[in-house]
């Protein structure tokens, strides 16, 4: 007796159970081995068995994978030392076996209680996905809450070939409110969800083209668009960073004036705004006319 | 933070196959992650373990793990709870996933 | 003698009217010379009335009226819905108020509660919507009203659109008794939508800079339901709606409401009670009752006031909201609260406290809030003569006797064990109870629903019926078995528990047909506000602060 089931609904175990072939999953440093944070146990704040992040090797339409889903509840899926090590030791593990490594986030970055630990460890799950990336392994990260991804969690995202977003999803490296912090709140208000999420939302992430696919709030819908982009890889090189950094500057000629979010969309060939903002992801994606 | 254990009677699980260990919930505010492993002994207690965020409800859990104790055969599980403030509806419904999980082998 | 006494009422508003001189053109006033027209027109000791609810607030006026001084305005006697602005607080700090009557003080509860200790709140009584504008007919006649609009034309009629709320029930006694009605308008337009205040009963009108304020108050976010708010939902559906086949009701307007509206789609639909429960509502214009209404479950809906959002909704929906001629939404308090008392089988509704004999309320030492509709709705009402299935069948449960009506209102609470913080829901005794706001309201317990009235109590535990309770002790026994984990209900014993459960008098989940396992947010309708507008075809138009797209 279930209704509809929405992927930003589930736990990031059922998300892993939703995507990946029946009970194919297998858990590595599975809660019964009480891998928990030292830190925070020290600092009084309740610590979780999985550190927040599951991990472990599945099969996707037959294909084996490495899987990893943040569990944004806990400390906002911030990454302290035990969850980075995790991390870094499955993406490292991916390119050592040659498999395609997904990573599900919803972390707003680096655990600010052990933030050296994470800040290294983000940067060395970076080092091993570039890895990755040289051995042409696929990587994947999939981005479906408004957790979403921050920080260092945000670059993180950007290192992996492929980002599946949804609606629901936000990426960006500061957060709402430390950007109204910085910059006022009539530069950025933090509270006007609306503008937030056509900032930093997966529909505006899709029309400037940081994201390769925007769709349904659904894990059929996601593994879909995971499964298409699975044989898919390229290496970083110095030419591939040179286009970017030539098309990031392009976007910041085209858009760095504008104010207003709907003029983004109007420019990348949005025509019904309201339409679209009520739209559902791939309706949205039909609608716009897509750019980079 | 509160920390306290005790073992609650409780008539032995049926089966002895399925699952070792399940898991339900997250910790977060207002919830809680509960698991429950196989093969503790005695066979007829289940011996649980709480750390919970906010003290000086240690009555009101006692009650809530005996009851569920007393409900289902549960005896031969260790419960292990990490708490950050869920009320006590949600240990027991969390308990029940948790159960039924380890004990029909569900996801 | 007559003649000259009528005269005499007639002839004090003719002088008031007369003081104002040139400050009005006609009926109409400039906003800066709406302070200088209160004082001429309120004169000390006048019953003065402030519109403003929980929704609908005379904000203009209230905060010009707290620009004046004690030397301009004292010893009034306030009557009002709801004290719910920063400008209602002023006139009590200014020392103006000789006299308040009042229903509800939501957002001001907490000033409320320190006025009350600093000796500066003469309270009359703490009344039920219906009671206070009964005694605008008897006994607490304004002999000036302030009160908002949506429009006026150029004679001064008024269009109060979606929000007609209270006006009514304010306007007809004060212009029928010589007395002289205010209104702030958001514009002053050449042709209204159309009437509903004739400008017979209108003295003066100021457009405001500003229009009315309108608080969102019905607008429930899915997201927030949480699972266990839908397992109560499923075990209420089960156990009372589906039980007693309610076809009229009230909803409150809380998650755990919202949830059962959300449901009816769904597993309402799997437990083929569409078109056999939920087809007459007595409720505003929720926002989460689009999925039913959408899927045809929903006959009509009479409202008390309107909601932020729901205008072309509610326009298009015709067939079930009540809408004028010009085809908008319209509300009216005083009668929506009349139809809730008389002619509807159930109400169901939240509290923050409940006591051992069923008494619930909202008011504590530190926060003194008072009554929103629900009192009036939550009552047994005895005058009632009327039978329909659900009120028959609730009534034979209660075995009534020779003495009293063969039916009963189902009057329904249903609350979590707990609420936020583990602050248990279910006490012994109700902190409203505490001697000093006894005290200030000459010894009342503000009590929102007598125990006496309720029939059942759902919380996430189970049902208990308290209607088929055979006395004092069993429905003290039946609470405490539904009480869960607070101290009240770790004092249940477990044999009395059982016998009340083998009577049916406390059902479990499972004994209505729920697994809790089950209770999960996936069998909502939809799992946020996104999804009512997408329910709504785009009709309904939320507030920006739950716009996420």
């Amino acid at each position: 007796m279930t209704g509809t089931s929405l992927f930003h609904e589930q736990t990031a175990r059922q998300r892993i159970a939703a995507l990946v072939d029946p009970r194919s999953f297998a858990e590595m440093l599975p809660p019964p081995e009480r891998l928990t944070s030292p830190y925070l146990a020290q600092l009084g704040i309740p610590v979780s068995f999985d550190d927040g992040v599951v991990i472990g090797k599945a099969k996707l339409g037959g294909k084996e994978i490495y899987i990893a889903a943040q569990v944004g509840q806990f400390v906002g899926g911030a990454v302290g030392e035990i969850h980075g090590a995790k991390l870094t030791g499955l993406f490292k593990a991916a390119a050592r076996d040659q498999v395609p490594c997904v990573l599900i986030i919803e972390s707003g970055g680096v655990r600010l209680h052990e933030g050296s630990a994470g800040e290294i460890a983000i940067a060395e799950t970076m080092r091993a996905i570039f890895e990755c990336r040289a051995k042409k392994v696929p990587t994947i990260a999939v981005i479906a809450t408004d957790i979403g991804a921050y920080g260092g969690i945000g670059i993180l995202s950007t290192c992996c070939d492929f980002r599946v977003m949804t609606e629901h999803g936000r990426l960006g490296i500061s957060g709402p409110i430390v950007i109204e912090k910085w910059m006022g709140k009539k530069a950025y208000d933090s509270a006007n969800r609306a503008l937030v999420w056509k900032t930093s939302g997966g529909k505006t992430k899709y029309l400037l083209g940081d994201a390769d696919a925007l769709v349904h709030d659904s894990a059929d819908a996601i593994r879909d668009a995971v499964a298409k982009l699975l044989g898919k890889s390229s290496a970083i090189t110095l030419t591939s960073v040179k286009t970017r950094q030539k098309e990031l500057e392009k976007r910041l000629k085209r858009f760095g004036d504008t104010a207003d979010p709907d003029a983004v969309w109007k420019a990348m060939g949005v025509r019904d705004i309201a339409g679209a903002s009520l739209a559902s992801g791939p309706e949205f994606a039909a609608m716009a006319k897509r750019g980079k | 933070m509160e920390k306290f254990a005790k073992a609650f009677p409780s008539k032995p699980l049926k089966t002895t196959a399925g699952k070792p260990w399940a898991l339900a919930g997250v910790v977060g505010s207002g919830n809680l992650e509960v698991l429950v492993e196989r093969g503790s002994r005695p066979s007829d207690a289940m011996d649980c373990h709480v750390e919970t965020s906010i003290p000086g409800y240690k009555a009101s859990w006692l009650a809530a793990l005996a009851d569920f104790a007393h409900h289902y055969p549960a005896g031969g599980t260790k419960v292990t709870i990490n708490d950050q403030g869920a009320p006590p509806v949600l240990v027991t419904l969390r308990l029940r996933q948790a159960y039924d999980h380890l004990t029909k082998g569900e996801k | 003698m007559t003649t000259a006494k009528t005269a005499l009422r007639r002839l004090n508003k003719a002088q008031r009217l007369e003081r104002v001189g040139k400050l009005a053109r006609g009926k109409f006033v400039s906003p800066d010379n709406v302070p200088q027209l209160l004082k001429r027109i309120i004169e000390p000791g006048d019953i003065l009335c402030l519109e403003g609810d929980n929704q609908k607030q005379a904000d203009f006026l209230a905060n010009q009226l707290a620009t004046l001084d004690k030397k301009d305005l004292h010893d009034i006697h306030l009557v009002m819905s709801c004290i719910t602005l920063p400008a209602h607080i002023e006139l009590f700090k200014k020392g103006m108020i000789r006299q308040v009557d009042f229903c509800y003080a939501g957002p001001q509860g907490t000033a409320v509660a320190d006025l009350v200790k600093a000796k500066k709140f003469p309270v009359g009584a703490i009344h039920t919507y219906n009671e206070l504008y009964a005694r605008y007919y008897i006994d607490l006649t304004p002999r000036v009203a302030l009160i908002a609009a949506a429009q006026a034309d150029r004679k001064g009629n008024l269009f109060l659109a979606a929000n007609t709320e209270d006006t009514p029930a304010i306007v007809e006694p004060t212009a029928f008794s010589d007395g002289i009605v205010f209104a702030q308008v958001n514009e002053i337009v050449d042709k209204l939508p159309r009437i509903d205040i004739p400008a017979d009963q209108v003295d003066f009108v100021v457009e405001a800079p500003y229009p009315m304020h309108l608080q969102a108050l019905f607008t429930r976010d899915p997201a927030a339901i949480t699972d266990v708010q839908v397992l109560m939902a499923m075990v209420a559906l089960r156990g009372i709606y589906e039980k007693y086949e309610v076809q009229s009701l009230n909803h409150g307007v809380g998650f755990n409401t919202a949830a059962i509206e959300l449901l009816l789609p769904t597993y309402g639909e799997r437990l083929g009670l569409k078109g056999k429960i939920c087809k007459y509502w007595m409720v505003n214009p929720l926002p989460t009752m689009i999925p039913a209404i959408e899927s045809g479950w929903v006959e009509s809906v009479f409202a008390v006031g309107g909601e932020v959002g729901m205008e072309r909704y509610t326009a298009a929906r015709s067939d079930v909201f009540f809408t004028g001629r010009d085809g908008s939404f319209h509300s009216n308090r005083a009668m929506g609260q009349l139809a809730g008392h008389y002619a509807i089988d159930m109400f169901i509704g939240a509290s923050l406290q409940i006591d051992i004999n069923g008494n619930s309320s909202t008011v504590s030492k530190n926060r003194i809030t008072g009554f929103g509709g629900a009192p009036n709705m939550g009552c047994q009402p005895t005058g009632r003569r009327h039978p329909t299935k659900a009120w028959l069948k609730a009534g034979a449960e209660a075995n009534p006797g020779p003495g009293s009506p063969p039916g009963r209102k189902l009057v329904v609470q249903m609350v979590e064990t707990f609420q936020a913080g583990r602050v248990p829901t279910f006490v012994e005794e109700l902190d409203a109870a505490e001697p000093s706001i006894r005290k200030a309201l000459h010894g009342v317990t503000p009590v929102m629903i007598y125990g006496d009235d309720v029939t059942h109590i759902v919380t996430e535990e189970g049902i208990a019926n308290l209607a088929a309770c055979r006395s004092i002790a069993e429905r003290q026994a039946a609470i405490r078995a539904v009480a869960g984990y607070t101290p009240v209900g770790l004092k249940r014993k477990k044999r009395e528990t059982e016998e009340l459960r083998r009577r049916g008098i406390v059902q479990m989940p499972e004994d209505v047909g729920v697994r809790p396992s089950e209770a999960s947010r996936s069998l909502l309708a939809t799992q946020d506000i996104k999804g009512l507008v997408r329910w709504s075809n785009g009709l309904y138009d939320p507030p920006s602060q739950f716009v996420d797209w």
